[in-house]
């Protein structure tokens, strides 16, 4: 009986130990840890099942038949993160490279299964290959088993991936298709077909790092939703965001305890907006000082810095923050930052995240390249993102709101819960300037008149108490007590019974 | 009888003079610029008046204005605080004929120290030492020797027209004497096309040392005393001090009484400050008076038990000094700190902005606090940068400084950098706690710049006891938030490793009640904190000794600042610090070389030239698009190789702005 014991005890270490001690000291070599490594990390100390340990490959051509690995290149199970479930599968780059094998696609499947039925979220770690070619279409069959249950799961249970070594081809897609991509900064690079197929198809020479690294995609494409400056930091994060979602849609947000006062008042509000209305300010003051103890994880930092997204607590829940920030390109909305928002205001919807939107917007960035690029449709989906909308949204508008920017951003006519505006707000169809020279045309030439016209609009508009004693805003609130009167607003909303017509699914213009 | 006095300043020194006020039961009226109406001045004084857009030019320089405004607001009296008016002559005899008192000296003395060669001159005839030097140019060889001789070695061989260390030669020897009367000559020539040559006395090792003066209408004139302001970068002073450690009681005698005959000389009649350069031999000789408030002043104010504010209004107002010179009592030790908004770890760079965290020690035991700013406030460009007085008093000087540092590790201020942690690791160091200053202090201690120092042990212990108490919270709460199947299990570890720069520390803490039992490398500690999350101070006592430290918990760690020491922290279970050590040090290298504009826009201005280095950070261009300004700054260290626009120019997104190399 010893001996089965300690045959058993035998075998796990030898799946423990991977593609070997020499590939595990070039994994580490390259700055990276190994996919097991990545997990004591990522998950609560001892807590990781591991499911699929003696998974081994099929294949049985071009001398694959000799070649077997325990685990067959992705180690997979669940865990807990901060005592909350998850499943994982990380993929192992010193086993075959990582490479995807239809047995490698099978153990990945049967944890997205375990991880839509028991409802808790999804982690996936990457860094592989692409492809195992020996195994031909039961690879690329693997692939697509994947895809199918990336696209089942999601909306259902929150699905992170975390890119931490090359990530090419078909493996792309998966990532592509859940809520979050982070990357590791120098490790790790994206992308459909690598620079040796660019070079020849193309004859662009570009690096792995130009073509597909952290910064590229966290900052210019877009695809990546954050970089890390190391496996540890990426994966701590990683902690930390997990901490803000609810494990699957049918849940409320976590809740814990706050030490923060919810009728905090913050007396430096009062001046964040400068008297100046073209001086820019950072929007990030107030969700810092709106959110419990000051923290805030954005999402995107990098990417259409024009508009500030991420979560934070109030009163120990989870809430999504949305903001123009003036900062940037005065926090205009253009095709970046409405295809930010629009997907970060459908992942809270998705999982019962009640949204506070902070308003300061000039409007729409006109230009040829925007309209080239398909600024109509783009557009189209962060109002169709806030209008689908059922959570809680309480609004509040700080400074401009704009021509339709004031419509998309989760206004009093797109179903907003609470709409408050700061004393500062201006609602209107443009800046006066515009509006004066458009109504009094005639009187173009004449600066004084226009000056008087400019005025009387601004008197007019360049307030909030027209939209208020419309019932458009609900009330004008200090800006002092902007956490105290959100907190409010939240706790009304927390019952909040909102459908929307049956239908298959909507058509939002992708 | 003085009853409303208009402050012709702003900040700081303008809600110095309204707290004065208020507790003589004086009205207040302050002036305020577009930039400052929202300031804190306007909001204490009685009433305000705005007189102009930003520029000081067309505001707090506009004596039409601020007579109006006095004339307006019924005021009776001018107190005009430091810098802008206040060594103005002219303004002084207009307040006068304008009927209204001016609270400050009068215009003949201030035109009479305002000059340079005329102050040296009547200091020269009132007795007062000045610094030897031959009267005139020198000729030739011959006649520097003369000089030298007569002057005393070590002298300064001088351009007449010299500036920037050029032409300038230090002779200790006499051999050396016309070998660098000649090189000093000809590089005269060369570098400014005018070989005159000066011969004076070179002063080694100097100090700032200055004293103050008060004087009223009826010819009495006293000294409070001596500041020793020595610590100055750029000559900005940067921490000033009263007393000195250098001045003995003969010594302070000897230079009042100088300071007191100067004044006499002018008929001075308000508060004065006549400055001295001292050398180790503790001779000294006069640079110039100022003839206003100082910026420093406080720290008099404290050892002397007089408010210096109250003796100029009640002097202006005909009384008579309260008190004789040989009733001056010193008493204790009082430093000061300015606090500027500036970046010390690049290169002590301005750092303007809102101030979006701003929250200064409490006064008393030995604090004073000077500002004219709170939280919200901007930094703005169109005026000095500094955001507060902080001062420490106590007995001793040590008391003094110990007071000051740890008042300042209290006070915490986000949006703008600040030179506090700078200040307190000049504090921190055994030379000035010694007392052994000059005016080059900060050039020696720190020849390459401010990089943060180094944790000694015990800053280390107390870091790691912070950072692991703070994880140890988050922990526990985080092992409680709903949702869980597993909580327990994780909040059971209490045994860390606290990773601080090439340190690795275990700690074992356990929370208790009041604060936490630790054991840190094998020593046990007793940390007593209220801190809970939220608080970017953390303060506390471990085993008995208070302390205040700054902690933000970012996605890199627990970034922490102590006094002079700044660095980032990391708990981890003993395998996750192993984990961690595998991995290399992140590489700051991947950044970007060009700087791209990030919106179409119009470039205004361009902030650097092909050839400049620059660090990240940095503002490289200004581009305005949607009608604002947009500030573009460098994301690494580098020099500029190319700048692709000018100003003026259309740029689209992604247009290059600069290529660095």
């Amino acid at each position: 009986m010893k001996e089965i014991l300690e045959a058993l005890e035998a075998k796990r270490e030898a799946a423990r130990q991977g593609g070997g001690e020499r590939r595990i000291e070039a994994q580490h070599e390259k700055g990276k840890l190994t996919a097991r490594e990545r997990l004591e990390i990522l998950l609560d100390e001892g807590s990781f099942e591991e499911i699929g340990m003696f998974v081994e490959h099929r294949c049985s051509d071009f001398g694959m038949e000799d070649k077997k690995i325990p685990g067959d290149g992705v180690v997979t199970g669940s865990g807990t993160i901060n005592g909350r479930l998850v499943y994982i599968f990380s993929k192992d780059f010193t086993v075959f490279g990582g490479s995807l094998s239809l047995a490698h696609a099978e153990k990945i499947t049967k944890i997205q299964d375990m991880a839509l039925r028991n409802g808790a979220p999804i982690i996936g770690l990457f860094d592989a290959g692409g492809a195992r070619i020996q195994e031909g279409v039961d690879a690329l069959g693997g692939y697509a088993e994947i895809f199918q249950r990336n696209v089942l799961s999601s909306g259902v249970v929150p699905q992170i991936s975390v890119i931490m070594g090359p990530c090419a081809g078909g493996d792309v897609y998966s990532p592509a298709m859940t809520d979050f991509i982070f990357m590791v900064r120098g490790t790790s690079h994206m992308y459909v077909t690598g620079p040796d197929v660019v070079k020849t198809v193309t004859n662009e020479v570009v690096t792995h790092e130009e073509l597909g690294g952290a910064k590229v995609h966290a900052a210019k494409s877009g695809v990546a939703e954050g970089a890390y400056d190391n496996d540890f930091e990426a994966l701590t994060q990683m902690r930390r965001l997990i901490d803000f979602l609810p494990l699957n849609n049918r849940e409320k947000p976590p809740k814990r305890e706050s030490y923060d006062d919810p009728d905090r008042i913050e007396d430096s509000l009062d001046t964040l907006v400068p008297d100046n209305p073209n001086k820019p300010y950072d929007i990030r003051e107030l969700i810092q000082k709106t959110a419990d103890e000051g923290d805030f994880m954005e999402i995107a930092p990098e990417y259409a810095k024009n508009i500030v997204v991420g979560f934070g607590r109030v009163e120990g829940s989870t809430v999504g923050f949305v903001a123009n920030q003036p900062m940037v390109l005065a926090g205009v909305l253009d095709i970046d930052a409405s295809k930010k928002a629009a997907r970060f205001v459908r992942f809270c919807d998705a999982f019962n995240i009640p949204i506070v939107t902070f308003v300061d917007v000039p409007g729409f960035l006109p230009g040829t390249r925007q309209e080239y690029g398909g600024l109509i449709k783009h557009g189209a989906k962060l109002l169709f993102a806030y209008a689908e909308c059922t959570v809680p949204k309480v609004t509040i508008i700080t400074r401009k709101a704009y021509g339709g920017a004031y419509d998309v951003m989760a206004s009093k006519h797109l179903r907003g819960d609470i709409n408050y505006a700061w004393p500062t707000a201006e609602i209107a169809v443009m800046g006066p300037k515009g509006a004066a020279e458009i109504i009094f045309r005639k009187d173009a030439d004449d600066p004084d008149k226009m000056a008087e016209h400019v005025k009387d609009y601004e008197d007019r508009f360049a307030n909030p108490f027209v939209a208020a004693s419309r019932g458009y805003l609900d009330d004008v609130i200090m800006p002092h007590s902007t956490r105290k009167r959100v907190a409010k607003a939240l706790r009304t909303l927390a019952n909040k019974k909102l459908e929307n017509p049956w239908k298959k699914h909507d058509n939002i213009p992708l | 009888m003085i009853s409303k006095i208009l402050i012709a300043n702003r900040g700081e020194i303008a809600c110095r003079v309204i707290k004065t006020c208020k507790r003589l039961g004086v009205k207040t009226v302050v002036v305020y610029s577009e930039a400052d109406a929202a300031s804190l001045a306007v909001e204490q004084a009685d009433e305000a008046v705005f007189i102009g857009p930003p520029p000081a030019a067309e505001s707090y320089l506009d004596a039409d204005k601020v007579i109006a405004a006095a004339k307006e607001t019924g005021a009776d009296a001018i107190h005009p605080g430091f810098g802008f008016l206040s060594e103005n002559a002219g303004f002084a005899e207009r307040v006068e004929k304008e009927g209204l008192i001016w609270i400050g000296p009068n215009a003949h003395a201030i035109r009479a120290m305002g000059d340079k060669i005329e102050s040296k001159r009547l200091a020269g005839e009132a007795g007062v030492s000045t610094i030897p030097g031959a009267p005139g140019e020198i000729e030739n060889a011959e006649d520097a020797k003369t000089a030298a001789d007569k002057i005393g070695y070590p002298v300064m061989v001088k351009a007449s027209a010299g500036g920037g260390g050029k032409g300038m030669r230090i002779v200790h020897d006499p051999k050396d004497l016309a070998d660098s009367f000649k090189s000093a000559r000809n590089e005269a020539k060369s570098s400014f096309g005018d070989d005159r040559i000066l011969i004076e006395k070179f002063i080694e090792q100097p100090r700032h040392i200055e004293i103050q003066v008060l004087g009223d209408k009826h010819g009495h004139v006293i000294h409070l005393g001596e500041r020793e302001c020595s610590i100055q970068r750029r000559n900005q002073k940067v921490i000033e001090e009263a007393p000195s450690p250098f001045i003995d009681e003969e010594t302070r005698a000897k230079m009042g009484a100088q300071a007191v005959a100067l004044a006499e000389a002018v008929g001075y009649d308000s508060a004065g400050t006549v400055e001295f350069v001292a050398g180790p031999d503790k001779s000294f000789y006069f640079l110039e008076m100022n003839t206003r408030l100082q910026v420093e002043h406080p720290v008099t104010e404290l050892i002397t038990g007089l408010d210096l504010v109250e003796q100029m209004i009640r002097v202006a107002d005909g009384k008579e000094l309260p008190i004789k010179q040989d009733e001056l009592k010193l008493d204790g030790w009082a430093m000061e700190a300015r606090v500027y908004a500036e970046d010390p770890y690049r290169s002590f760079l301005p750092s303007i902005g809102r101030l979006a965290r701003c929250q200064p020690p409490e006064e008393g035991d030995g604090v004073r606090l000077d500002t004219g700013v709170r939280e919200g406030d901007e930094i703005s460009l169109f005026y000095d940068p500094m955001v507060a007085k902080l001062i420490g008093y106590g007995p001793t000087r040590i008391d003094s400084i110990d007071t000051l540092a740890a008042a300042l590790d209290r006070y915490l201020i986000e949006g703008v950098q600040t030179n506090i942690p700078f200040v307190a690791a000049v504090l921190s160091q055994d030379r000035f706690r010694e007392g052994r200053l000059t005016t080059k202090y900060i050039e020696e201690e720190f020849p390459d710049g401010f990089q943060g120092l180094s944790p000694d042990p015990a800053q280390v212990r107390l870091l790691s006891a912070v950072a692991a108490y703070a994880h140890a919270i988050f922990t526990r709460r985080a092992a409680q938030a709903t949702g869980r199947i597993n909580g327990k299990h994780v909040a059971k570890r209490k045994d860390w490793v606290v990773l601080f720069g090439e340190h690795q520390i275990p700690v074992r803490i356990d929370l208790t009640d009041a604060g936490a039992d630790l054991t840190i490398e094998d020593r046990s500690a007793t940390l007593e904190t209220g801190w809970i999350p939220g608080h970017v101070l953390f303060e506390g006592r471990l085993d008995g000794e208070a302390f205040s430290v700054e902690m933000h918990d970012r996605a890199e760690g627990y970034v922490l600042r102590l006094g002079g020491v700044k660095g980032r922290a990391l708990v981890c279970s003993p395998r996750m610090a192993e984990l961690h050590a595998i991995l290399p040090e992140p590489d700051a290298g991947d950044l970007a070389k060009t700087v791209l504009c990030p919106m179409p826009g119009l470039v205004v201005s361009l902030e650097v030239e092909e050839g400049q280095e620059v660090k990240a950070g940095e503002p490289i261009a200004i581009v305005e698009a949607m009608k604002m300004e947009n500030v573009i700054r460098a994301e690494a260290d580098g020099v500029i190789k190319s700048i692709p626009v000018k100003a003026g120019d259309t740029v689209a997104a992604d247009d290059a702005l600069a290529e660095m190399e």
